[in-house]
């Protein structure tokens, strides 16, 4: 008996490659980059929203001692 | 260069013939670029996208026109491109740590902007990248499609083994591994860049992913065809590009404390000596008024900035990584634009390299210059490498037609260190026999002795 999720997986094979590139990406690379992609992935995005988050409080911060300086 | 075709004076050019989307050739001197119809779509793209022009603004891409002349090949010609040119064309192993690695990070840089406006990087070759005007800057306009989600980085693999492998090997095992890339001309294979590596390489993040874990997978999934229903993101994307961003950014390599370092022989000389020589060079650029200048053995280019600081595009070859890459941090810092330090040993220089040995040119090919400097270098050819002075005269010769060159005597103390460890075979190095070798090759217009010293400097014109 086969898993939907296997099930899915067999149904939906597609080729990784869409367009038709010159340069042989090779097997091996292409198989890393989707392995870590969600890992890089989340480390982007914890990233880019701890740049948002400490932005925000220096803002925040900023005005503040603008509005002691005043 | 080769192929000659029917129309007069048109020749591809010998690197350029792995892409389909076109094709680099030049027509009587002038280089031009071939863009094929099957790359119209993302051509158009780059320009309507306004990538192009964000690009060309930030001094990452090489700017051009598009130009009306007959195309060689009409039936699969969509338009023709005039780049504007690039003084000098260098390779991954003529650059310092630095070097490459702003390389890398420009082509990371050129990444980003092509996925905000839609576009992607279809290859990562570090020959792409050349230094112009002092900054990196891509010089290949067909390296972009049209980005299409869920498609992971077709260069991924490229960008490790020109940019990562080479990076870290300099950084955490001897800087002169940079040389691997003269051998393998598609990048530093990433099993032997895990080879090599020290093990704690495996605790950086970036190098485990994409230099030991990549080299496990390509090991294991070797010429297995891909199939699977996963794709990448655009966001997963984004990571792969920020992670090999952190990657390159955390290698570190600093000249000093290395071997090298005795960065100034010139100063066997007084400051009054040096000063003297600074204006005997001077005033040979004075009577020479050369365009363009080849400064061999430069060290951290002290006379090759009396060239380039007249606005004079100068190279400046030196031996030693460390003097180069201090050259390079120096001409950075300064911003400046007619000085290029490259990594060059004169007595095994750049050799033509790739398919049919005519992908990338040799030294001598990418000359002759109108002048070459040649200063207190000539005891290292002659003392530690044996080489004849007619051999030496006969090698300037063709690399130039002015030469300034310094004769360092047997008396002066760096001769005297070199011959040290050795017998004294070089019964003919003295000032008579140079002059009168030199002067088969040459007519020697001046001869100046430097003040406090034993040295004299010439200029010599090719016969």
């Amino acid at each position: 008996m086969i898993s939907p999720l296997i099930n899915t997986f067999i149904t939906l094979i597609v080729p990784l490659i869409g367009t038709r590139p010159y340069l042989d990406p090779g097997s091996g690379s292409f198989i890393l980059q989707i392995l870590i992609a969600t890992l890089v992935g989340s480390l982007f995005l914890i990233k880019a929203y701890w740049k948002k988050l400490r932005t925000f409080f220096k803002k925040i911060f900023s005005k503040g001692q603008d509005g002691e300086q005043e | 260069m080769s192929a000659e075709t029917e129309a007069n004076q048109v020749q591809t050019v010998g690197a350029s013939f792995r892409d389909p989307s076109g094709y680099v050739f030049t027509s009587a001197g002038v280089l031009y670029r071939q863009i094929n119809q099957v790359y119209q779509e993302n051509y158009d793209r780059l320009i309507d996208s306004g990538l192009y022009q964000a690009l060309v603004s930030a001094g990452m891409l090489i700017s051009h026109q598009e130009v009306e002349i007959a195309p060689l090949d009409p039936s699969s010609c969509y338009k023709i491109i005039q780049p504007e040119p690039v003084e000098f064309i260098s390779y991954p192993y003529e650059w310092s740590f630095s070097q490459l690695k702003d390389a890398a990070l420009t082509t990371l840089e050129i990444q980003k902007m092509a996925l905000a406006h839609g576009m992607t990087l279809k290859d990562s070759s570090a020959y792409n990248i050349q230094f112009h005007h002092g900054h990196p800057v891509l010089i290949d306009t067909l390296s972009f499609e049209i980005y299409q989600e869920g498609q992971p980085w077709v260069p991924y693999r490229q960008f490790c083994q020109h940019f990562l492998a080479p990076l870290s090997l300099m950084a955490y095992r001897d800087i002169r591994m940079s040389q691997l890339l003269r051998v393998y001309i598609d990048g530093v294979p990433l099993d032997l860049t895990s080879d090599l590596l020290p093990r704690k390489t495996r605790l950086v993040l970036s190098l485990n992913l994409h230099i030991h874990l990549h080299a496990s997978s390509q090991k294991r999934y070797a010429a297995r065809p891909v199939e699977t229903t996963r794709k990448v993101s655009l966001f997963q994307l984004q990571g792969i590009i920020d992670s090999l961003e952190s990657g390159v950014k955390r290698l570190q390599w600093s000249p000093s404390g290395t071997d090298w370092g005795d960065y100034y022989d010139e100063h066997n000389y007084t400051s009054a000596g040096l000063e003297d020589k600074k204006q005997i060079v001077s005033s040979f650029l004075d009577q020479m008024q050369p365009r363009y200048v080849w400064d061999l053995g430069a060290n951290t280019g002290l006379f090759s900035r009396l060239a380039s600081d007249r606005g004079i595009p100068t190279i400046a070859f030196d031996i030693d990584p460390g003097a180069v890459e201090l050259n390079y941090l120096s001409s950075r810092k300064d911003n400046e634009q007619y000085i290029l330090p490259l990594l060059s040993d004169l007595t095994n220089p750049s050799p033509a390299i790739g398919w049919e040995n005519q992908e990338r040119q040799s030294l001598a090919e990418r000359g002759p210059v109108d002048a070459i400097f040649a200063l207190a270098l000539i005891h290292h050819l002659v003392i530690s490498n044996n080489v004849p002075l007619n051999r030496l005269a006969s090698f300037f010769q063709h690399l130039g037609r002015w030469l300034v060159i310094e004769f360092v005597p047997k008396s002066d103390s760096q001769v005297q260190k070199l011959l040290a460890s050795r017998h004294d075979i070089f019964t003919d190095y003295n000032f008579e026999s140079f002059e009168g070798v030199f002067s088969k090759y040459f007519v020697i217009h001046r001869c100046e002795e430097i003040k406090n010293s034993q040295r004299k400097l010439y200029l010599m014109e090719k016969r």
